[in-house]
């Protein structure tokens, strides 16, 4: 064991014995654990207050999220919901920690053991696919015993999912509006300006939608996709060289989803050109072309509705059959 | 009012936090049965008497209303166990039967 670890656990373990022996003056007691603590343990930051009754401790965590949500990273809230009637210690109802992906915490739940063992939990809660979940202790940290009944609350904290769209037709066009209304954070690319204009999507419900002229398909599509993480593409040019254009820069980006307009034919001839030029089977296995769920969509708009269904579906987990089905197996 | 976008509503807080004022948020944490919203919905209670998103229709909300009231009132955060059963529901004229457990939360700066 670490011997830092060691450390903190057992002077952790004191102070709650301490504060569950002597109520009343345990407020110095257990802030020799949490006072302004700040140290490096196993290239974790840390960033403790001096302890959760810190003033400002509120500001702190809504300016990390801030800070977190528009940097486009995630992660993970956790409050302490309710304590069993026997817990009389250090712990209190409404502590918070805010634990971010890239291992940095703000806040703390009133333990640093605690806090370590919820810090574990945030890849594992981040890749599920849940937004809150109520868990007691005793469900993911044996080793707190003494915790087991406090009950917290998870909550996914991340920016809203981006959609890069290819392609201002009629078919993009629709998707955008569509795609924004659902909560999409949405990009929209052309390389013809009459398509991309302000005046076409001048509403205010259509204010948050980038407009992208592009002069290169494959610079644009990179540049928008950036890092790739939950972002959606939706590739639906006016023709397959420009679609296998974009097809190539998106790959190369690795976004969470990738979809491709046209027929199977079509779709396959682009498929195996990259194929030919030396693309992962992997990456292309991935593609979803034709895009779209099958709701035999005819106009543009039916057509937007039938890939932002199959884009939903992908992000949430979802069969894409009706829920009906179960009657009539 | 529906979803708040997250940006949204932890700059609300900040900004109430901000401004010396405290600020009730109801959060779902977990549902059995047919409820009218999903885990992690959110409702934000103002001292200024104003509110933003939702935790649900009906008389769930009045209830979460009045508990809020409370929480905003003594500054205590606490857990708050609602149910929806079958009766109280279809006697309400609602189509959820089920229960929710919404943690009223206080963010302030204390």
């Amino acid at each position: 064991m670490n011997p830092t670890r060691e450390k903190l656990t057992l002077e952790t373990q004191r102070a709650l014995r301490l504060r569950r022996e002597n109520p009343k003056s345990s407020h110095q007691q257990v802030t020799c654990f949490t006072s302004g603590t700040s140290f490096d343990y196993a290239s974790t930051r840390f960033v403790y207050m001096s302890d959760h009754l810190h003033k400002g401790e509120a500001q702190l965590v809504t300016k990390a999220i801030s800070r977190m949500l528009g940097e486009g990273s995630a992660g993970v809230l956790v409050s302490l919901m309710a304590l069993p009637e026997s817990e009389s210690g250090s712990l209190r109802v409404g502590s918070r920690l805010l634990a971010i992906e890239s291992g940095e915490r703000v806040g703390t739940l009133g333990a640093a053991e605690l806090d370590e063992e919820v810090a574990r939990q945030v890849d594992q809660f981040l890749s599920s696919r849940e937004e809150a979940k109520s868990i007691k202790v005793g469900e993911f940290a044996a080793n707190l015993a003494e915790l087991a009944r406090v009950q917290l609350l998870f909550e996914r904290i991340e920016a809203e999912p981006r959609l890069v769209i290819a392609g201002a037709g009629h078919v993009g066009a629709s998707l955008a509006r569509l795609a924004s209304l659902v909560g999409y954070r949405v990009t929209l690319i052309d390389d013809r300006a009459e398509f991309v204009s302000r005046e076409l999507f001048g509403s205010p419900s259509e204010q948050g939608i980038d407009l992208v002229l592009a002069e290169n398909w494959s610079d644009a599509v990179r540049q928008a996709i950036a890092t790739g993480r939950r972002v959606s593409v939706a590739i639906v040019t006016r023709g397959h060289k420009q679609d296998e254009d974009c097809l190539r820069a998106a790959i190369s980006r690795n976004p969470f989803y990738i979809g491709m307009i046209g027929s199977r034919r079509r779709t396959n001839i682009v498929l195996d050109k990259l194929r030919e030029e030396g693309a992962y089977e992997e990456q292309l296995k991935k593609v979803r072309a034709p895009i779209g769920l099958d709701i035999a969509a005819v106009s543009p708009e039916e057509v937007a509705l039938a890939i932002l269904a199959e884009i939903v579906a992908e992000r949430r987990g979802g069969s894409g059959a009706s829920l009906s089905s179960w009657r009539r197996p | 009012m529906g979803t708040i976008a997250q940006d949204d509503l932890y700059r609300l807080i900040g900004e109430a936090n901000a401004r010396g004022e405290r600020v009730v948020v109801a959060t779902v944490a977990h549902t059995r049965g047919s409820t009218p919203q999903r885990r992690g919905a959110k409702m934000l209670f103002f001292e200024s008497g104003q509110t933003a998103g939702t935790v649900g229709g009906g008389c769930v909300e009045a209830e979460v209303w009045a508990e809020a009231r409370e929480a905003m009132h003594k500054g205590e955060p606490g857990l708050h166990h609602f149910a929806l059963t079958a009766d109280e529901a279809s006697e309400e004229g609602m189509v959820c039967g089920g229960t929710m457990d919404i943690f009223l939360d206080v963010w302030e700066n204390s």
